[in-house]
């Protein structure tokens, strides 16, 4: 069957195609574009289709550029660079569309597959989660099904391109497996590009009343945990972020000016663990409280001990820790740090008074933490998810009239108290707690455990971690927010956990994706390494990659050649003739071949006065070919005794 | 002076010409003799994953990583494809029909596939120009044309053409050069109209007297032309007082011409030639007999495409080496 089509209608079909693939592209990127983007797109693709649809002209040259230009100043004007990812990924989007309009042939048709896959490219950069990688196959096999068929001249369904481009994206898989885990990784960026400027939700670096009852809405994971050997008992499980010192009566603020270094000396079990941060764009890591290794390449202590990173956290990162949770900070304060961690602003001046009162009839420090936390304990004061707001002297309003609050209404409170009463104190933001997976093995740390604290400077012990939510909700720090709270609080995941199996597979949905999170979107020089050796490759270099890869490369090139001569090789297609081959290939080994001017008539009757033994069998045999190959109606049973016949044949 | 890449496929066609010889017809591709290089497109690709690489690495994304690599591994394995797609494809060649000096010789190669895969997007071409791309199903036969211009009368080679495809992204053009000793005859231009054709015979002889002549072999009237028989002359219907006009008798006149190279003096052997060429074309398309005659060939009145075919082709090689087979 041989087709040959006329070029004019498929092209339709193609451009069809193409738009289509485009759109499947285009639809993840939505919510990170600018509005006007998608809809200059959209707008783009259906007036071209009904140009197409229609028989209209296209636009003359000059419109397109124009058009194009407007485009490209519009991304500028909307995102004020060209550069960094998504005025990258809006132009791309841009692109593509217009490129429509020039769009007449099949060339053009295939820079537009080009720009989908480049966007389907730009889909990774923004999100690597498991969820979206089906999509993204998929689209990825579409666009390669697309691409072919637009360099396909006679018609092809779509079962066969279907089944024609998987097949070969199947078989170019293991190449690419080999390349991924042999090519050389690099540590860091080597071409510094603006980072993307989303708001991602997470523990910031200030504190007003409300923000982190907010925060606790949701169950978004903020990080997940793997310690090396057991894990810290709950009441020791604060991971340590932002410290703020500044207080404007309502808001709490990280200090702009740096402070003296003060040592710390740990003792006590030490934990090693990897903390595996979502990205939050911000810069800190939350260790457990207290820090004593870190990767001092990508990560930095300040004095008040809190941990960032070499730039803001934008993607999926890891940090290898290392804590000891008994801890102390070696005196004297510093003059600087004590005036930062007493300073008080003109607000709340009843509370001012209460610190004082409390303060004098304690005595001491220590006296004085325990009468504020009794007075958090005893009178009527309440830990909710939904605390009312509060007017400009928080602390005021918060303590002698609402009473009812959430982490930080406590914290900031507490510390404000502590200033008040002459006790150099600070908050401290992080989280506390985490739910184990044992499916996994390790903790998960979600933006409901955002917590808030204190700390307060004692002589002679240094920096004390004061934790007044303990002492109006103590479940909090043993079991978590929920058990913390009352069954009309919306705590976020109540419900789920009401249902085990819901639950159940929530935790394994968490462990499969830290399983893809931590071995693929994570895999780097470190687990590259470890892969090599437990390839028995020690201490592999660049050489020893580099030939991994040649070998690969060579392997895969010889299976492919191979499989596809294997696949084809010429085949005899009548069934009959591949009979009669076989019996002559059969007979010339016993010296009975056929000479070149015999047909099989004169051949098999000279073959079988040759060999009397076989005279019957070759007779049917012969008269059975003649039927099949010249008689009036073959039978197909006819076929099927002479397979047999010439199978059974004892030359 | 020809421009460079011209020069360069005429070099590497020289080559490739030494390297394999001439094909026997039908001929086999073997797989040695398949060249492949990425297109224009191919490139574009290349670059177009480079840039990927280079992005992936820079931000240290793996899964964008995964992706340069296995569109670049898919690159490679279309590379493949496109060269098994041409591997073994049966080339054979196929009457031509002869042309006239001046049009297209339409050289028809046959393809056949004997894999049981269908091949895509085959094309046959040439300096001339590429034909349209075809597919072949497991077992399929398809004939494509390879034109050449007809410069010159007597046997015209198609020396050499290409099979090439770009199945199946576009991304790289596999080929095979192919030189097969294939022949289209061309006939020389026929001269334009206006030498009047040498005078006619019109041989009546045996059956066509109208005495004897029954009703049966008469085939109708038409109107006189000067030089018809008067014996012809339907006078009844004159008599009547319609026009002038003659008998037919179905299969009985033949009007036979004899075109003799002797008959054109003062031209030169081409010019005359055309002449004859013209004077067979008319006398054919008249259905009249003819016959012709030329130093050393002599063929005596006849009728019929077989007979036209055979003076049109002693025209063609007259005074060539090669002799009418």
């Amino acid at each position: 069957m041989i087709t040959v089509l006329d070029p004019a209608p498929r092209f339709t079909q193609q451009l069809s195609w193409v738009v289509a693939a485009f759109l499947l592209t285009l639809l993840p990127h939505v919510p990170d574009l600018r509005l006007w983007i998608v809809l200059l797109a959209l707008i783009a693709i259906a007036v071209r289709l009904a140009i197409e649809l229609r028989h209209w002209k296209l636009p003359p040259k000059i419109v397109r550029i124009g058009v194009a230009i407007a485009a490209m100043l519009g991304v500028l004007a909307s995102y004020r660079t060209l550069n960094g990812i998504e005025a990258g990924t809006a132009l791309l989007v841009l692109m593509g569309a217009m490129k429509l309009f020039e769009t007449s042939n099949r060339r053009d048709l295939t820079v537009v597959i080009f720009v989908a896959y480049f966007l389907l490219f730009a889909g990774f950069l923004y999100n690597q989660s498991l969820l979206r990688l089906p999509w993204m196959l998929a689209t990825a096999w579409l666009l390669t099904v697309t691409l072919m068929r637009t360099h396909q001249t006679a018609p092809m369904n779509m079962r066969e391109a279907l089944g024609l481009t998987g097949k070969m994206l199947l078989q170019s898989l293991p190449l690419a497996i080999a390349l991924f885990l042999f090519f050389p990784r690099l540590p860091g960026q080597f071409w510094a590009v603006p980072g993307r400027e989303t708001a991602a939700t997470g523990i910031d670096d200030e504190m007003s009343p409300g923000d982190v009852s907010e925060l606790s809405l949701s169950s978004a994971i903020a990080f997940r945990v793997r310690f090396e050997n057991e894990l810290p008992p709950p009441r020791q499980r604060y991971w340590r972020g932002p410290v703020l010192h500044d207080f404007d009566g309502r808001t709490w603020r990280r200090l702009q000016q740096f402070l003296p270094d003060q040592p710390v000396t740990t003792s006590g079990p030490t934990y090693r663990y990897t903390v595996t941060q979502e990205p939050s764009n911000r810069p800190w890591i939350f260790g457990l409280e207290a820090v004593t290794d870190w990767p001092r390449e990508r990560a930095r202590l300040l004095y008040d001990r809190q941990m960032l990173a070499m730039g803001r956290i934008s993607s999926l990162s890891s940090f290898d820790l290392e804590s000891q949770p008994e801890y102390r900070f070696e005196g004297p304060l510093p003059v600087s740090t004590r005036n930062a961690a007493l300073r008080l602003g003109e607000r709340n001046p009843r509370s001012k008074l209460l610190a004082q009162e409390l303060y004098a009839q304690a005595g001491s420090p220590e006296a004085f933490v325990d009468a504020v936390l009794d007075k958090f304990r005893e009178e009527e004061y309440f830990y909710t998810l939904e605390p009312p707001r509060l007017d400009a002297d928080s602390v005021d309003d918060f303590l002698f009239n609402t009473k009812r609050g959430f982490c930080e209404h406590f914290a900031s409170a507490f510390t404000m108290l502590a200033r008040a009463g002459g006790i150099p104190a600070r908050v401290v933001l992080g989280y506390q707690g985490g739910e184990f997976n044992p499916m996994g093995g390790y903790l998960i740390v979600r933006q409901s455990d955002a917590h808030a604290w204190s700390e307060i400077w004692i002589d002679g012990k240094g920096w004390v971690r004061v934790d007044p939510t303990a002492a109006v909700a103590p479940e909090r720090v043993e079991r978590g927010m929920e058990a913390a709270l009352g069954d009309d609080e919306p705590v976020p995941g109540r419900l789920m956990k009401r249902f085990d199996t819901l639950a159940q597979l929530q935790l394994a949905w968490d462990a499969l994706n830290t399983f893809w999170n931590n071995q693929i979107v994570e895999f780097g020089a470190g687990q590259q390494r470890s892969m090599l050796e437990w390839l028995g490759i020690e201490d592999a270099d660049w050489e020893a990659l580099g030939m991994a890869m040649v070998i690969a490369m060579a392997t895969f090139f010889a299976a492919l050649t191979g499989w596809l001569a294997w696949r084809y090789r010429p085949r005899q297609l009548d069934p009959l003739v591949q009979v009669y081959t076989q019996l002559c290939h059969r007979l010339e080994k016993k010296q009975l071949a056929r000479a070149v001017h015999e047909g099989p008539d004169d051949y098999l009757k000279r073959v079988a006065r040759a060999r009397p033994d076989l005279n019957r069998q070759l007779e049917e045999i012969r008269s059975l070919y003649i039927d099949l190959r010249y008689g009036p109606s073959p039978l197909a049973n006819q076929l099927s005794r002479l397979k047999f016949l010439v199978g059974r044949l004892k030359v | 002076m020809r421009s460079l890449p011209a020069r360069l496929r005429r070099k590497t066609r020289a080559w490739a010409r030494r390297r394999h010889g001439i094909d026997p017809d039908p001929v086999d591709l073997s797989s040695r003799r398949i060249y492949i290089l990425p297109t224009g497109l191919g490139v574009a690709f290349a670059l177009m994953l480079f840039a990927m690489f280079l992005g992936a690495m820079n931000y240290g994304n793996n899964l964008a990583l995964g992706l340069a690599f296995v569109l670049g591994s898919l690159g490679l394995t279309a590379m493949h494809y496109c060269h098994r797609n041409l591997a073994a494809v049966r080339i054979a060649s196929a009457a031509s029909e002869p042309v006239f000096v001046g049009e297209e010789a339409r050289f028809r190669i046959a393809l056949e596939n004997h894999a049981p895969l269908a091949r895509h997007e085959l094309t046959l071409g040439n300096d001339q120009g590429t034909s349209r791309p075809v597919r072949l199903d497991p077992g399929a036969r398809a004939v494509l044309t390879v034109n050449v211009a007809a410069q010159r009368r007597g046997y015209l080679p198609l020396d050499h053409f290409d099979i090439a495809t770009r199945h199946p992204f576009g991304l790289f053009r596999a080929w095979a050069y192919l030189h097969m000793d294939v022949k289209c005859v061309v006939y020389p231009r026929p001269a334009p109209r206006g030498l009047p054709p040498p005078p006619v015979e019109t041989d009546t002889g045996g059956a066509q007297d109208s005495a004897r002549g029954g009703d049966e072999d008469f085939a109708g009237l038409r109107s006189f032309h000067p030089g018809d028989s008067l014996r012809h002359v339907a006078w009844k219907a004159y008599a009547r007082g319609q026009e002038l006009q003659v008998k037919v008798y179905a299969g009985t006149a033949v009007t036979s011409h004899l075109f003799d190279w002797e008959s054109l003096p003062g031209l030169d052997v081409e010019a005359r030639l055309s002449q004859l060429c013209r004077w067979i074309e008319d006398a054919y398309a008249a259905g009249h007999a003819f016959g012709i005659k030329l130093p050393g060939v002599d063929l005596p009145a006849d009728i019929g495409p077989a007979h036209r075919q055979r003076c049109l082709m002693s025209l063609a090689l007259f005074g060539t080496q090669e002799s009418q087979p």
